[in-house]
């Protein structure tokens, strides 16, 4: 074999190498495609069932709230004012018999008020804004602590899981500041901030180090339940200096 | 119509020139039958410039042949009196200069859009080198260029390569099968071409002189490669009128 024919087959060799190694990379790339689709898909359904999860999860705890808030309006609402229609209806003067149904009128409409909150129907029909009012408002009738609503810009309607965890992860963050915080003022802003929208919620009460595992693990609940509608929340807090909450919602 | 002139055109490279012209008239016949949208729209406008692009040059390289004193006074306007049957300067614009930079714009299109910037300073980088190297007379416009081609061709497999790793870690590409994508088709062609084009520029000269069949063996498989690449490029064009057999591309 002469050097010219080495040279040859060097070409050939090298054309047949490159040709084959181009055609193995291009039939790899497929291969690995199917194997990375195959895990993507896995794992999207596995993200899929866990925000199945947590939607269950937080309509079960919406359920459980209201039917204690029912069980409560029951009690302390309803079965008094059905005590007073008897002790009304029972008397024989014509005037406290017309208050006895009046009052039977009152239980009507209360119960009405109540069955709608039994289903998760509400939801739908009540906006972020109407919700973070109605539960600013009762906790300013119970002489709790003053609170303040500011909204810069309309949050539009949202999508039902959306508001689902929404709402329950402000009721989470309100109750939190009542139960824990005793502040003399809640404030809540809905603001828009470079195309991020944004709730902001604010109280003066106690504080807390959030590095602390024991409000860690409640603050990392909220965290991934907004990271499944794909949102996000940041917390600052000191001992003695409020907390300061800001939800980020999804675009 | 002289025997001249049929012989530049048609007999000459007739594997070569009859096909491509063919390509470039299907080719115009499908562009004008796609909906006006699809026709501004980049991943079908871009591959009918390059075919038009291409079966101009090659018909221009013919017309070099065919119109002696035309090709000389291109050479001597260029400051090549030494070879005035030589046409590389076509070849040397047309190919390695503006095709290396439509396929890298081809290639953009393709990716997501953080990497398009690393193709725009590819892009521009190659111009300079090109540039600097031409008008300070390293690679004269009329002669072999191997140094430009072989930034240029690794240009162009390195932005193969950014596609393909997008192909398999990119969500919108992982929710899509490669096969019916026509961008994966037009990838996997154009690395075979560049790849292989390689060989050719490294040792067609030599084989010629030692070997003239296998030299000519190697420069068919160039010759194939960019009409199956030219091909590919057609039925991208085509493939919105097959909606059974192509995907629509993610970017």
């Amino acid at each position: 074999m002469n050097p010219t024919e080495d040279q040859i087959y060097v070409i050939i060799f090298s054309t047949l190498f490159l040709g084959g190694l181009m055609s193995t990379f291009v039939i790899a790339m497929v291969f690995i495609h199917r194997q990375r689709q195959a895990q993507n898909k896995q794992k999207l359904e596995q993200i899929k069932s866990e925000h199945e999860k947590t939607l269950l999860n937080i309509e079960n705890e919406i359920q459980q709230e209201t039917l204690t808030y029912v069980g409560r309006e029951l009690h302390d609402n309803i079965g008094q004012l059905l005590s007073l229609a008897k002790l009304y209806l029972g008397s024989a003067k014509p005037e406290k018999q017309t208050e006895g149904k009046e009052t039977i009128n009152q239980v009507i409409s209360e119960v009405r008020a109540l069955s709608k909150n039994l289903n998760l129907d509400w939801v739908e029909s009540i906006s972020i804004e109407e919700f973070i009012s109605q539960q600013l408002k009762k906790i300013e009738s119970t002489g709790y602590c003053n609170t303040t609503l500011e909204s810069e810009f309309e949050l539009g309607e949202l999508p039902k899981d959306q508001k689902l965890v929404l709402i329950r992860v402000i009721q989470e963050i309100l109750n939190n500041a009542i139960k824990h915080a005793s502040p003399d003022m809640i404030s809540v802003r809905i603001w828009k901030d470079e195309n991020l929208k944004k709730i902001e919620l604010k109280d003066n009460g106690k504080g807390f180090d959030p590095s602390l595992e024991s409000s860690g693990s409640g603050m990392f609940n909220l965290k991934k339940r907004m990271e499944t509608i794909g949102g996000d929340i940041s917390i600052t807090s000191s001992p003695g200096n409020g907390t300061l909450i800001h939800l980020l919602l999804p675009n | 119509m002289s025997d001249r002139f049929i012989e530049a055109f048609f007999t000459a490279y007739p594997q070569y020139s009859i096909p491509i012209d063919l390509l470039l008239l299907i080719g115009i016949f499908i562009f004008i039958k796609l909906p006006k949208e699809k026709k501004r729209n980049i991943h079908f406008l871009l591959p009918f410039v390059i075919l038009c692009f291409s079966v101009f040059y090659q018909n221009l390289g013919s017309y070099t042949n065919y119109n002696y004193e035309f090709k000389k006074s291109v050479n001597a306007y260029f400051g090549n009196t030494e070879y005035p049957k030589f046409n590389l300067w076509l070849f040397n614009i047309a190919e390695r200069q503006v095709g290396t930079i439509l396929y890298l714009m081809l290639i953009k299109s393709y990716i997501r859009p953080f990497k398009r910037k690393i193709i725009n300073w590819m892009i521009f980088i190659f111009i300079v080198t090109a540039l600097v190297l031409q008008f300070s007379g390293i690679e004269p416009i009329y002669l072999n260029q191997p140094i430009i081609f072989a930034i240029g061709a690794n240009m162009i497999l390195f932005g193969c390569a950014l596609y393909f790793t997008d192909l398999i870690t990119h969500p919108s590409y992982l929710n899509r099968n490669p096969l019916r994508l026509t961008s994966f088709w037009q990838m996997t062609a154009i690395i075979f071409m560049f790849t292989l084009s390689y060989i050719s520029s490294v040792a067609l000269i030599y084989l010629y002189e030692v070997n003239p069949v296998l030299g000519s063996v190697l420069q068919s498989i160039g010759i194939y490669l960019g009409i199956l690449t030219l091909a590919v490029l057609t039925i991208s064009i085509a493939s919105p009128l097959l909606p059974n057999i192509f995907d629509k591309e993610p970017f």
